[in-house]
């Protein structure tokens, strides 16, 4: 066999014919090819600690102030706390998943994806499973160190839920992200700007720093529609058992269905948008255009 | 079962394509037409903007046709869009792409992983590439960091880790020294040779690229093809005849004496004869009905009493080709340029028109 | 071409390389062209910012995505307000509508010239270009960003504006200190910009992934600028430092100009500012000497940066790298 040769099969029809496994399998290996870059970035240019991880915890530090400032209840800076810490998942999200196609263009990258045999969702998984080692070192500083610093009081009673709503939440955060990537797609540099949109409005309707059912009808519609919104809330119920919530907010149970809903459907949504935005791209010319 | 019994190896059928650019509506593909049987080295050559980068692109299923159809192997680029890639891959030229924070190695390594290698074999088969394309002493250098040539091999490399069945190139040596060009050529070469039934589409605006290693080419303009042929062909076109240039030491009886001889048309002094005053030897333009009769023409010369002292075949250049097609050069403008060209939106695509969405 | 097989110039206009008329190099075009070159260049960079700022999208989309960022960050704190205290404190409600709408401002100037270093090297590769030619580099970016500047200004106009008509801010043009105003919003760009200086020389070094950045810092001074909270709330180290950003005396200096008599962001009861002066809270005029003062410095420290910066690039071939992950 030659130095060039691999795999050789007897024809092109052969070798284009995949068996099941070996497309979920490329699928596999394609989500972990895709975060290694993401994650060797990391170790290589390691300012992001101090950009990522230490600033952020200031800035969550800021609300917490306010609330002293204010004099507010123990339990409001855990909500702040906890805010704090979800965010870097969501930021990770709106820059690292959904924006990052538009760097992917940008650098001539996006149509070698395109022209390679695996699945685009396996390319955006990848992309967010890379950053979320870097979102999960944040979460944890903030959660950690101002839990120490500012004598934050856990009440929990059931681990076992807490984690799961956790992980519900990413489940449904980066399913999202996968809806907004297609849609960035399309966009192009508009999305890069309405990135801008999706950190301080979402923040605000979400409940970022108080109860999201203090916003009455528009904290409902929040829960009904935003990952963050929802899932923070689930948690702050299950980690300060026993706080008062605004009149009207959903049980845990009922915000784990909506999350559960939420991440099937956005998956399921990202999957069929993300053919057809791929199809559209391919009529409109946009995947190697650069500067759109 | 032979590759050559299948399907060709592209077979595109009234493929048009427009964008729908501002102020007007840009025709990018007006018609084309083409069959490459599996195996061959096919060239498409023409100037910027002639739709080279707009047909590859369909053809590699970036870009849908607005009408006609396309197939790779019998696969269809609208709708068998998976199976193609599992066989395809591309290279283009002047491209920058690529994550400036790995290193070689790591950045083929993670394309292995998109066409379905194992990690280890993926690592493996990456280690051999970079061999093969001359990149070992570079391999654990970042991306970022690589000179033009370095980076087209490292693509090169890629474009070879899935062992496609058909390649396609986009000006691959845009932006490339003499050195690194004929590196890549070479390459390209052997890749093909090396198993039977290989496939390469070339498009570029070189005509000594298309000229070495094309076995056919397409000459393309204004979105349409002109003329299909090897070559040889295409260049017969222009001329029929052989024409030589030939400086012998002396001749008895002039020009005409040759001029005689069967099979040739004419021989004339060459016109831009440069050489000195005071040589002896002359120059003599050789116009042959075909490259057989230059026989003939030695042997008589030898008849003579003459000795040869230098013999070039003059061949028109593709150029010429195209200038006899099209009625101007590659870089001739169609009317006087009134203003600046606008600015190519990407450097691999100048000319690509963009459409507005 | 040869010298006979020039084209011959018209007449005047500048003759070519090759043609006879030319007499050779001539080293006065490479003398400083003088500030009138400095200012067209940086006029230039100006429109080219607002060029690539402003065409993405039509201009109402544009409007809400300039306006609804910093009026959602003054909301996320009047609720969170009005949680704990209900309506009871409308000068602590002005006091943070007018501290978030104003780090709008200073999130966009922070972030404008951090943007254009990354925007100008990894999207559209022009920065060697603009590095290499005659045009002031600082100069250059500081153009680039002002397109930001103004955007992030009028997000901040407009959130007082919400401010005033519909979350209570009490506002009487008639005690206005337009003057002071004026000079507050001078000194405080300036600080603003140079903070942004900073940082772009950091973005100068960094890597593709730096466009969180902005975020990041503007988010860490929100801790130690008296935005949203008196400095009187936190540790005393983290008060000092607060007292040395001009931020901190941008921000207060806006609020005794334009809405006087509110809560004061630098002194009160357990501060540094009294444990330190005496007086419960600085005046007006200490206060805009002050932001000269912290403003200068941090001028000249931006400054110096960025020109280490600017020289560490140039030695490590970072002007023209692309990164990315």
């Amino acid at each position: 066999m030659s130095l060039y040769e691999h795999r050789r099969t007897a024809s092109p029809a052969a070798a284009a014919e995949w068996s099941r496994r070996q497309i979920v399998m490329t699928d596999l290996r394609s989500v972990y090819g895709r975060a290694y870059p993401r994650m060797s970035g990391m170790l290589r240019e390691p300012s992001w600690m101090f950009f990522e991880v230490l600033l952020p915890f200031l800035a969550t530090s800021a609300f917490v102030f306010v609330y002293r400032a204010l004099q507010a209840p123990p339990q409001y800076v855990g909500f702040v706390v906890l805010g704090g810490a979800l965010t870097a998942f969501w930021l990770n999200v709106v820059w690292m998943m959904a924006g990052q196609l538009y760097w992917e263009k940008a650098q001539g990258n996006l149509e070698l994806f395109f022209a390679a045999p695996m699945g685009f969702m396996a390319i955006l998984f990848g992309m967010a499973m890379g950053g979320m080692v870097m979102s999960s070192v944040r979460a944890i500083v903030v959660l950690v160190v101002a839990t120490v610093v500012y004598g934050v009081t856990f009440e929990v009673d059931q681990w076992f839920l807490l984690i799961a709503v956790f992980l519900l939440t990413l489940a449904a955060l980066y399913g999202l992200g996968m809806v907004m990537a297609g849609l960035y797609l399309v966009w192009g540099r508009e999305a890069f700007q309405l990135n801008q949109l999706f950190v301080e409005p979402v923040y605000f309707v979400s409940g970022l720093n108080f109860p999201v059912m203090s916003l009455g009808l528009l904290g409902a519609l929040a829960i009904a529609t935003i990952p963050l919104a929802v899932g923070l809330d689930a948690m702050r119920q299950l980690a300060f058992v026993g706080s008062p919530f605004p009149p009207g907010t959903p049980s845990v149970e009922v915000e784990i269905g909506i999350l559960i809903a939420m991440a099937i459907g956005f998956t399921l949504f990202a999957r069929v948008m993300l053919a057809a935005l791929e199809r559209r791209a391919r009529r409109v010319g946009s995947l190697s255009v650069r500067w759109q | 079962m032979s590759v050559s019994s299948g399907p060709p190896a592209i077979a595109a059928r009234g493929l048009r394509r427009t964008y729908n650019v501002k102020p007007t509506k840009v025709v990018a593909l007006d018609g084309v037409d083409l069959e490459v049987p599996p195996g061959e080295f096919f060239g498409l050559l023409g100037p910027n903007g002639a739709g080279k980068t707009t047909l590859i692109k369909i053809l590699t299923t970036l870009l849908l046709p607005s009408e006609g159809t396309a197939r790779i192997f019998g696969f269809d680029v609208v709708d068998d869009v998976k199976r193609i890639r599992r066989i395809m891959n591309m290279v283009a030229g002047g491209e920058q792409s690529g994550y400036g924070i790995l290193t070689v190695r790591e950045q083929l390594w993670m394309f292995s992983q998109f066409y379905g290698l194992s990690r280890d074999e993926g690592w493996k088969r990456v280690d051999e590439l970079i061999e093969a394309v001359g990149m070992g002493p570079e391999r654990l250098q970042r991306v970022g960091t690589l000179s033009t040539g370095q980076r087209q091999k490292m693509n090169f490399a890629r474009g070879l880790l899935n062992d496609p069945w058909i390649l396609f190139l986009d000006e691959p040596s845009l932006g490339l020294d003499v050195a690194a060009a004929r590196a890549v050529r070479e390459l390209v070469t052997s890749w093909k040779a090396a198993v039977p039934g290989r496939t390469v589409l070339l498009t570029t605006h070189y005509m000594a690229e298309a000229d070495e290693l094309c076995e056919r080419i397409a000459i393309v303009d204004h979105g349409r093809i002109l003329a299909i042929g090897s070559p040889a062909e295409l260049k017969k076109r222009v001329q029929r005849e052989s024409i030589f240039r030939v400086e012998i030491d002396h001749l008895d009886g002039g020009p005409g004496s040759l001029a005689a001889l069967p099979g040739v048309v004419s021989a004339a002094p060459a016109a831009d004869d440069d050489g000195p005053v005071d040589r002896q030897s002359v120059t003599l333009n050789l116009v042959l009905e075909e490259d057989g009769v230059l026989g003939g023409v030695v042997v008589a010369l030898s008849r003579m009493g003459s000795h040869i002292l230098a013999l070039r075949k003059s061949e028109p250049s593709l150029e010429d080709v195209f200038v006899e097609l099209v009625g101007r050069g590659f870089s001739d403008e169609d009317g006087p340029v009134e203003s600046p060209p606008a600015h190519p939106t990407d450097p691999a695509e100048p000319h690509e028109p963009v459409e507005v969405a | 071409m040869t010298a006979s097989t020039a084209p011959v110039p018209v007449p005047g206009t500048t003759p070519g390389l090759a043609s006879p008329e030319w007499g050779g190099f001539d080293p006065s075009r490479t003398s400083d062209p003088g500030s009138g070159a400095a200012w067209r260049g940086f006029g230039a960079a100006v429109r080219l910012g607002w060029q690539m700022e402003a065409n993405w999208t039509d201009p109402f989309l544009f409007f809400v995505y300039s306006v609804a960022k910093p009026v959602s960050a003054a909301l996320i704190l009047v609720v969170m307000l009005s949680i704990i205290s209900g309506n009871q404190d409308p000068e602590y409600r002005s006091f943070v509508v007018v501290g978030t709408a104003l780090w709008s401002l200073v999130l966009a100037g922070i972030a404008g010239l951090a943007w254009s270093v990354l925007d100008d090297r990894e999207r559209y590769r022009m920065l060697k270009y603009t590095y290499v030619s005659p045009a002031d580099f600082m100069l250059h970016l500081l153009g680039r960003g002002v397109a930001r500047v103004a955007v992030g200004a009028m997000g901040a106009i407009i959130t007082i504006v919400v401010g005033i008509l519909f979350l209570g801010v009490p506002f009487d043009a008639a005690t206005v200190d337009w003057v002071g105003f004026a000079l507050v919003m001078t000194l405080g760009i300036v600080a603003i910009v140079a903070i942004g200086v900073m940082l772009a020389a950091v973005c100068l070094q960094t890597r593709q992934e730096s466009w969180s950045y902005p975020d990041a810092v503007a988010g860490a001074l929100f801790l130690v600028s008296g935005a949203v909270f008196p400095l009187s709330v936190l540790p005393l180290v983290a008060q000092a430092i607060g007292l040395a950003n001009p931020l901190t005396w941008w921000i207060q200096g806006v609020r005794d100009t334009m809405f006087p008599g509110g809560v004061n962001a630098i002194g009160g009861s357990g501060s540094l500012w009294m444990q330190a002066t005496g007086s419960v809270a600085p005046d007006t005029t200490t206060t805009i000497l002050v932001l000269l003062v912290s403003g200068g410095l941090v001028t000249l420290v931006a400054t110096t940066i960025f020109r280490i910066s600017e020289r560490r690039a140039r030695d490590r071939g970072l002007l023209d790298r692309t990164t990315g992950s």
